[in-house]
């Protein structure tokens, strides 16, 4: 009983220093609200315009393959009329990140012209960008000739069917890992900060010298943040559901319960790097270290399906990756909560494993 | 039984000794100094008496517990001011005392609080946030704090550096009048006529200490005629 007061005496006094710290509330608010602007409206990796610009000798010819490419999404024509070298020079240029260069037609005076191929030239400086375009070039070619040679309908045909996020959206892609990415984020931030601060303002000492035993501080001083820390992930994921229409058909109670263990694996890992560093500007970029690979090797900005093996398995130790795959699992694919629980596990783990560190680091005290 | 009984305390820092071989004996209702340059051990004296530290040599108890392992029931009965002051800026001076009676689960909280308030004449900064206070008034008010709880051992370290002399006054004051309450007191200072006001005091020099004795004793062991001219002697001349 008196141990749950000396807490909730702890926790009182956080609370306190967090609600008139400008800091803490700006990495609360504002940094999260900015994340969802941006992750939300502005982030489109695969759906930028891909401009393109066509030469050819004969204007027919540049015509009739920008009908085929008018049907493609994400092409932009930007010129079609050009002469021979036009479409490469403006792709050197940096006026279009593709140039098609058709072949000369055969005629009596030049009989050979016409057996040389396309030339389809490709600004490829952002991969990213132009990734997709070389196989929509493809497809609308290969679809202008089944329609010249009139093949279009002979076969059964297919339909693809595209599970979870049928337009393909990129914010419905962004907005479950953000809830974890604004999490971590702020978490990892506060946890430093929390002890970095009374250690540089000397006032570490003094509470250690307190009648509270470590433990007693670790949790008084994490757990204000675990529930604040989960409210703001709670909100994220109602922006998330309410204004960008997330279809959230899976367990999201298992989901929410998910929240507070998350915040609380990053909070002592905050504590746990604070205690280890000897300045704030030390633990603060410890904590960097740490959330720049999370960022990296968990899925939210580059799939984690096309990380090499060893990136794969370093990437697995970081509880974002564990967390996407459940949001992802939940708010896209229905998921239920075994699935939420499966992920659990590991950012368990790793909460167990901070706590401890962070402990033992308190228990040296002023050593 | 004396709230501190230790002997042959000793620690190291990257392999150099900052205390060695402190003997040292307070009793309820003694005030005990420890006297000597900057950089002379007593900062880290105080530490390990409070728990902060753990020594590397030494045996002995600190309020019933062992030197090496005080925890939080021995903790409870200490009360530790360090050299810094160490206030929380967010917080105001009514709310620094509130989580000090808190965490020490006082009871009657608000009337002890009060009651301090009163006693150390916080009245007028009461409700001042601990950023905004000057250097004297945070170190009333830190002094409040770490009394609030009647801890039966007080260790302060060097609480009047820095300090005007209306405040300097007003803090050793109280400290008398704790002590004649029955508080054990260590005190650590590098300034000699505070020394002299110490019943008992524990001279340090590079690290090691003095036996404890009175300040008149110290004096005649050098064969001076004040503690200042022991002291300067002593550090001219090596540990006598």
């Amino acid at each position: 009983m008196s141990g749950a007061r000396r807490i909730g005496a702890v926790a009182w006094l956080e609370l306190l220093r967090l609600f008139r710290s400008r800091i803490a509330i700006t990495l609360l608010l504002v940094v999260p609200a900015l994340q969802v602007l941006l992750f939300g409206y502005a982030i489109r990796p695969t759906e930028g315009a891909i401009t393109v610009a066509i030469a050819a000798s004969a204007p027919a010819d540049a015509a009739a393959v920008a009908r085929s490419l008018d049907r493609t999404p994400h092409l932009q024509l930007v010129r079609r009329d050009g002469k021979p070298g036009t479409a490469e020079a403006a792709v050197r240029a940096h006026q279009a990140l593709v140039g098609i260069e058709l072949p000369e037609r055969a005629s009596f005076a030049n009989p050979t012209a016409g057996i040389h191929p396309a030339r389809i030239i490709v600004d490829t400086s952002n991969a990213v960008l132009t990734a997709g375009t070389v196989p929509a070039i493809e497809a609308a070619y290969w679809r202008a000739l089944a329609e010249r040679e009139g093949v279009a309908d002979t076969g059964p045909g297919y339909r693809i069917e595209q599970l979870y996020n049928p337009d393909a959206r990129a914010d419905w892609t962004f907005l479950p890992a953000l809830i974890g990415v604004t999490m971590m984020i702020s978490m990892i931030m506060l946890g430093t900060l929390s002890l970095a601060r009374e250690r540089e303002a000397g006032t570490w000492e003094a509470l250690l010298s307190l009648p509270l035993s470590s433990a007693e501080i670790l949790i008084g001083k994490l757990a204000p943040y675990v529930v604040i820390g989960s409210a703001q992930g709670g909100l994220v994921l109602a922006v998330g559901i309410g204004l960008f229409g997330l279809p959230a058909r899976g367990d999201v109670a298992a989901l929410i319960l998910l929240l507070p263990l998350f915040a609380g694996a990053h909070l002592a890992l905050g504590v746990a790097i604070a205690a280890r560093a000897a300045t704030q500007l030390a633990a603060l970029q410890g904590a960097v270290a740490f959330y720049l690979p999370a960022m990296l090797l968990s899925g939210f900005l580059y799939p984690f399906e096309t990380l090499p093996r060893w990136a794969q398995a370093l990437g697995q130790i970081f509880p974002l990756t564990h967390f996407i795959r459940a949001a992802r699992g939940v708010l896209l694919r229905g998921d239920g909560g075994r699935v939420v629980a499966l992920e659990a596990w590991p950012i368990l783990a790793f909460l167990a494993v901070a706590l401890g560190v962070a402990l033992l680091a308190q228990r040296r005290r002023l050593s | 039984m004396p709230l501190v009984a230790v002997k042959g305390l000793g620690k190291r820092f990257a392999g150099r000794d900052a205390v060695r071989a402190v003997t040292l004996t307070v009793r309820s209702g003694e005030i005990v100094g420890l006297v000597g340059a900057n950089g002379g051990g007593k900062t880290t004296t105080l530490r390990m008496l409070a728990g902060l530290l753990h020594p590397d040599r030494g045996t002995g108890t600190v309020m019933g517990a062992p030197i090496a392992a005080i925890r939080t029931r021995a903790r409870r009965q200490i009360g530790y001011m360090g050299q810094r002051t160490a206030l929380y800026p967010e917080l105001s001076v009514a709310e620094t005392l509130r989580f000090h009676a808190a965490v020490h689960g006082v009871p009657s909280a608000s009337a002890r609080t009060a009651e301090v308030i009163e006693s150390y004449g916080l009245g007028p900064v009461v409700a001042t946030r601990c950023a905004t206070l000057s250097g004297g008034w945070a170190r009333r008010v830190q002094f409040a704090a770490t009394v609030l709880a009647r801890p039966k051992l007080l260790l302060l370290d060097e609480p009047t550096a820095g300090l005007d002399v209306a405040t300097r006054r007003d803090l050793w004051n109280w400290m008398q009048k704790l002590a004649a309450d029955g508080c054990g007191i260590v005190i650590s200072t590098h300034d000699l006529a505070e020394a002299e006001r110490c019943p008992a005091i524990l001279l340090f020099h590079g690290g090691a200490a003095h036996p404890q004795t009175t300040p008149a004793a110290v004096a005649a062991s050098v064969g001076a005629a004040s503690l200042e001219a022991a002291v300067l002697q002593i550090a001219d001349g090596g540990m006598a």
